[in-house]
């Protein structure tokens, strides 16, 4: 049995991070937010440009990302703030099901300033009830994590990738959860990935999903060309868009894929381990955000030419086998394995030093992009508001 | 030590790993036996992480990396030429 130090929350799930969080249900609710977050130390806030005249699927995806993140195991406590408080509640209620304490805080018929204040006298307490809060020893089969690259280049697919692939075969082995997703990305290795899947009804499910994909592009009359590979893509040397693909596909590792979710799924576990395809944008914000609200609680990014993405609330870890990045953006990189490009060390070498690592940021050590304020919080929008 | 390192065994490519100059010879050795190796001379200058061709490719043929179709190729390449958007495009999307 392998153990972390994390905080068990109220409905048995295990966090990393003890944040509490203040969070705006709408574009117009971010500067009661912001103003909360500025005098009550502790709190963050997450401001983003959504939540009015939203319909449908994309509302309900809003909605999803919300409650998700609020109910995400790295969060103690929430304040919701919204310009009216029909919307909040709804959200509310989600994060409430985890037993964490959470309160709403309508602006219409109060302004601004007092709902500042009173949204602050909450979060105060919570913050100092937060503050008592601490970390046990936990197996680590609790913990829920996720993968992703960005600004990829040829070193992806050659050392940092098959390094996360090693961590993630190792996780899924001791009983953990661990995601991915970039649909986009996955085009010329979709074959490969469809054959992971452990059932037929999971290989339809996930044919389905990127199929869908297609179709958005097609339907808009052009082709990802431009975007995919991307400009940095090609400065580090990946022509086309299947190159890119079967790098990315190296950080799944060797395990059978037992869980497809779409955008609204919620996770669910499976015995023994699950490794979790999520229909993502390959954005690494929107993705990161997407992965956090479906409870993933640290990341490993893997990284190329230096993406510089972090989240609010989970630990992004940055991987690059790039010697050249790991040189001249060393302030963003946590763990170096260019070393397996001269072939000095081991692929199992590199995989143990980012799992090492892992370990500690689990644990409590803070990432690169914590430090350095990478808050990016991307709620993704499917379609136009009415 | 290599500059250069290969996918798989069927591979037309080799990614170096360092930056190549022109009329440099450079070793690519197999990631799957790092033992086994190619020695080459390159054709063009080549920054670390682009492909360096290890046989000539016609226009028209499929490029293998992975052991797996990359895309295809837009020109005639020679042996240690440098692969990349210049002369390689996708099967997947790029009408160019």
């Amino acid at each position: 049995m392998m153990t972390i130090k994390g905080y068990v929350r109220e409905n048995g799930s295990v966090g990393v991070r003890n944040h509490v969080l203040v969070l705006p249900i709408d574009d117009l609710s971010n500067s009661a937010a912001v103003g909360v977050a500025k005098l009550v130390r502790g709190t963050t806030a997450i401001p983003h440009p959504y939540g009015r005249l939203q319909f449908g699927r994309d509302l309900d995806l809003l909605f999803h990302i919300l409650s998700g993140t609020g109910a995400n195991p790295n969060v103690a406590g929430v304040v919701v703030i919204g310009i009216e408080d029909n919307w909040a509640n709804k959200v509310a209620d989600g994060i409430a099901r985890t037993g964490k304490p959470v309160e709403v805080f309508p602006i219409e018929g109060y302004g601004d300033l007092k709902t500042i204040e009173r949204a602050s006298r909450k979060a105060k307490e919570m913050v100092q009830e937060a503050s008592e809060k601490q970390r046990t020893e936990v197996d680590i089969s609790s913990i829920v994590m996720s993968v992703k690259c960005g600004e990829s280049d040829t070193t992806s697919g050659l050392a940092s990738n098959p390094s996360v692939g090693v961590v993630v075969d190792k996780m899924v082995d001791l009983g953990a959860v661990a995601m991915f997703g970039e649909t986009s990305e996955l085009t010329g290795a979709e074959d490969i990935v469809a054959e992971k899947m452990v059932t037929p009804e999971l290989r339809e499910k996930f044919l389905k999903i990127y199929k869908e994909y297609v179709d958005v592009i097609e339907r808009e009359g052009v082709d990802l060309l431009g975007s995919q590979p991307t400009q940095g893509n090609i400065k580090g040397g990946l022509s086309t868009i299947e190159e890119k693909a079967l790098g990315n596909i190296q950080k799944l590792g060797h395990r059978k894929v037992n869980c497809v979710l779409d955008y609204l799924d919620p996770l669910r576990r499976e015995k023994g381990g699950t490794l979790c395809f999520v229909n993502t944008s390959s954005a690494a914000a929107e993705a990161v955000t997407l992965f956090a609200a479906k409870g993933s609680v640290v990341h490993l990014f893997t990284t190329g030419q230096g993406n510089i993405v972090g989240h609010p609330i989970i630990p992004v870890i940055k991987i690059t086998g790039n010697p050249k990045t790991a040189k001249f953006m060393s302030e963003h990189i946590d763990v170096d394995v260019s070393d397996l490009l001269d072939l000095k060390i081991s692929l199992e070498e590199a995989g143990e030093r980012v799992f090492n690592y892992m370990l500690r940021v689990l644990n409590g050590r803070l990432t690169a992009a914590e430090v350095l304020q990478h808050d990016e919080f991307s709620p993704i929008k499917l379609y136009i508001s009415a | 030590m290599p500059r250069g390192l290969i996918h798989s065994e069927s591979d037309d490519v080799c990614v170096v790993t360092t930056d190549v100059q022109k009329g440099e010879e450079v070793l690519c050795a197999y990631l799957e036996k790092p033992a086994s190796h190619v020695m080459l001379k390159s054709l063009d200058d080549i920054p670390l992480g682009h492909k360096i061709a290890l046989r000539d490719i016609k226009a028209g043929e499929k490029v293998l990396k992975y052991g797996r179709v990359i895309g295809i190729a837009t020109k005639d390449v020679m042996k240690g030429q440098h692969v990349h958007v210049h002369n390689l495009r996708s099967l997947r999307w790029g009408r160019r």
